[in-house]
């Protein structure tokens, strides 16, 4: 195709839509109902070159959609559960997660910032969300090496681990925590030394402004979310 | 340019005992500064006073002044001090605020306001400075060791400051990529910037510095030219050497008697469709201490997570004595320290981090263990807790309890200073004692010629040789060609 589309989201734009969608968690509904929301995820996947990925979640969402309507009703015993478990998580967690996932590989940290300062939003704010969208990446990092640290001394996904879940959840958390506050020491001290804190407002090399594909992207997501709460609200009204 | 008078410092408010005491120096316009001693002889903390991360950021006591072109530094507001001082420091991972190179580069510009034309001819001057057009716009956590201290050194001079500190900016660094960061100091000595560098690794630093300056316990006890610097015995200071050429192999020939650990073939994996290793055969010695050298991005960092087990899709014959091993059993006999140790230290008390690695719970098997490698004074202590030094060494204890055949490290000594260094020696003697294979992948040529037995030259994924430790080879690839 010799389209070439400048797919380029404004953050506001896609932390907006992330905030609608988590909306979805709350209650299961028909495919007609949640539809415009689970397509919005895809189009953003889609058009910003992550085209395999997008038609791996759309499928995964629909082969979902499908064990719920037509086999839950016939299933019993654990493949009963196992379906429920899948099914529902899925159907509602999968279009936040990738949702979440656009807007981390595709937002740069300085896009960010000046897209909040555009809104007004104070320093206090804007800088620790920053540190956040920075940090992510890293901790994916550790937790792969922590994965394989734990592979090594015979952890993972064998009975010698399963006993005691718990112990899992441990063995991940504290080294990421132990990490993140040394990051969080190092980094800190590291953006003070290149002038972070200078009370004149920040200039912004980069550019960010509302395009028609934000205010496009908004509507469809607002619509959405307006017949999800219809339906939603409706039911518990007029029930 | 830098006057320090006076200065005295203490982090935890102890009059008795000074983190930095006495400190006088007069640093003038265009100089080149070295900062050397022991871990904790306080180098870091001075530079932190130079680039007011003292008081602005660690407290403490302190006494004493510096004037920065004569206006005293505690007066200006820290990002004021931003515009005179840049500062790059040793750890890659934390001091970038951003994700993306350009991104990273201009961001010092834009927190002083400065207007975006201006922050654009800024950006075009540090790329042609640095010749780091290719690395523009990615993303920094995907670049090596080496480009990410040279987009940190980028970075910090797209403000144009006139003094420029850098702490430890080597560690993490190859031989080649130190020797770019010579260049880079030289540019900027050319240019008639001053630079003040704290530096364990100090080979690199030969041609380009002025000054000497060593600290002990907080004070400065020597002061050298860089001629006199050339012509003491770094030994007799607990130092690295500066000149590479003055090292000789330690224990020239193997420590054990020439067998074969195990043969790999047709060893190779690729991510994605890109063939990152790829082995077509090699012999590794039994009981050896065997280094795994290369540029940064060789590979050497998948052979060892191949070699431990770790990569499902690594293909290959691995043939021990006459079976063939497959992954899984490459995982019970491998064991990898890693460089950031913290990611594999899980348990509560040092003691309970052994027993977790043994099939049955030994505890007088592990006390053992630990008496060996120093630590049973600290049986009860928090892993976390510990100093970098004996997390390593407990990652040990719990290789050597699990039964471990193979132990690799990455990168044991990086940061470290000679005594600490001695200390992985030791360690490693100690492993060879016990019958095991170990794998060190290191930059660090004073640790090879100082314990290493055997030599593994990787590039491009290949392993391009393979040989009985040989000083000459060696130094090919160490020092500067």
């Amino acid at each position: 195709m010799g389209l070439k589309l400048n797919f380029n989201l404004d953050p506001r734009t896609k932390i907006i839509i992330l905030v609608l969608i988590s909306f979805m968690v709350f209650n299961e509904v028909p495919l007609y109902i949640s539809g415009i929301l689970v397509l919005v995820p895809f189009i953003c996947l889609f058009f910003s070159n992550r085209i395999k990925l997008a038609l791996s979640y759309i499928l995964i969402y629909i082969f979902a959609k499908y064990i719920q309507i037509y086999l839950l009703p016939t299933a019993t015993g654990i493949i009963a559960i196992f379906l429920i478990m899948f099914s529902y998580t899925a159907t509602r967690m999968l279009p936040i997660l990738m949702m979440g996932y656009y807007t981390i590989q595709t937002t740069k940290v300085s896009e960010f910032i000046a897209s909040m300062e555009k809104s007004n939003i104070p320093k206090e704010i804007t800088i620790p969300l920053s540190v956040i969208f920075r940090y992510i990446p890293s901790v994916y990092e550790e937790i792969k090496s922590i994965t394989d640290a734990m592979k090594m001394r015979g952890f993972g996904l064998n009975a010698k681990s399963l006993k005691n879940p718990l112990k899992l959840i441990e063995f991940y958390m504290i080294p990421i925590l132990v990490n993140a506050i040394k990051t969080a020491d190092e980094l800190s001290a590291a953006s003070l030394t290149r002038g972070l804190s200078n009370p004149i407002s920040r200039t912004h090399f980069v550019e960010v402004k509302l395009n028609k594909i934000d205010y496009v992207l908004l509507v469809i997501s607002f619509m959405g979310l307006g017949i999800y709460a219809y339906y939603f609200l409706g039911g518990v009204l007029f029930a | 340019m830098l006057k320090i008078e006076d200065i005295s410092f203490s982090y935890d408010n102890n009059e008795t005992n000074y983190n930095l005491a006495d400190i006088n120096q007069n640093i003038k316009e265009g100089e080149v500064i070295l900062l050397c001693g022991e871990s904790g002889c306080g180098k870091t903390t001075l530079t932190r006073i130079i680039n007011g991360l003292i008081p602005n950021f660690f407290n403490g006591t302190k006494q004493g002044n510096v004037y920065l072109k004569d206006n005293l530094i505690n007066e200006i507001p820290i990002y004021e001090i931003s515009k005179y001082v840049g500062s790059v420091f040793q750890n890659p991972k934390t001091q970038f605020f951003n994700v993306d190179t350009t991104g990273e580069i201009v961001f010092g510009c834009e927190n002083l306001a400065m207007d975006v034309d201006e922050i654009k001819s800024r950006l075009d001057h540090v790329v042609k400075d640095f010749k780091i057009q290719p690395l523009l716009d990615k993303n920094i956590f995907k670049l090596s060791g080496g480009e990410k201290q040279k987009i940190a050194c980028a970075s910090v001079s797209a403000v144009f400051p006139d003094l420029f500190v850098l702490d430890e900016p080597s560690s993490n660094l190859d031989a080649q990529s130190s020797w770019d960061l010579e260049d880079i100091i030289k540019n900027w000595k050319q240019s008639g910037k001053t630079v003040i560098i704290a530096e364990h690794k100090l080979f690199f630093l030969n041609n380009v510095v002025d000054r000497v300056l060593f600290l002990e316990n907080g004070r400065i006890t020597e002061k050298w030219s860089i001629d006199e610097f050339k012509s003491i015995n770094h030994r007799d200071y607990g130092l690295r050497q500066i000149n590479l050429e003055n090292l000789y192999v330690n224990h020239d020939g193997y420590y054990s008697n020439n067998q074969d650990l195990m043969e790999l073939r047709n060893f190779n994996f690729k991510y994605g469709k890109k063939q990152v290793l790829d082995i077509d055969g090699v012999k590794i010695p039994k009981n050896e201490i065997i280094a795994i050298i290369g540029k940064n991005g060789a590979g050497k960092s998948t052979f060892a997570n191949c070699l431990c087990g770790l990569k499902r899709s690594c293909k290959g014959e691995i043939i021990w004595g006459d079976v063939h091993l497959k992954r899984k059993d490459l995982l019970k006999k491998t064991y990898m320290v890693m460089q950031d140790v913290n990611h594999q230290l899980f348990t509560e008390s040092v003691l309970d981090e052994v027993l977790l690695s043994m099939g049955e719970e030994n505890i007088s098997r592990a006390e053992e263990i630990l008496t060996n490698l120093n630590l049973i004074h600290l049986k009860e202590a928090h892993p976390m807790a510990l100093s970098g030094g004996e997390k390593q060494r407990v990652a040990i204890a719990s290789a050597i309890a699990s039964g471990k055949e193979i132990l690799i490290f990455d990168e044991p000594t990086s940061g470290l200073d000679l005594k600490n260094m001695m200390k992985v020696s030791e360690n490693l003697i100690y492993l060879q004692k016990l019958g095991i294979t170990s794998f060190i992948i290191t930059h660090d040529f004073e640790l090879i010629m100082d314990v290493c037995s055997h030599v593994l030259h990787m590039e491009d994924g290949k392993i391009i040789d393979n040989y009985k430790i040989n000083e000459d080879k060696l130094k090919n690839f160490f020092l500067k060609n």
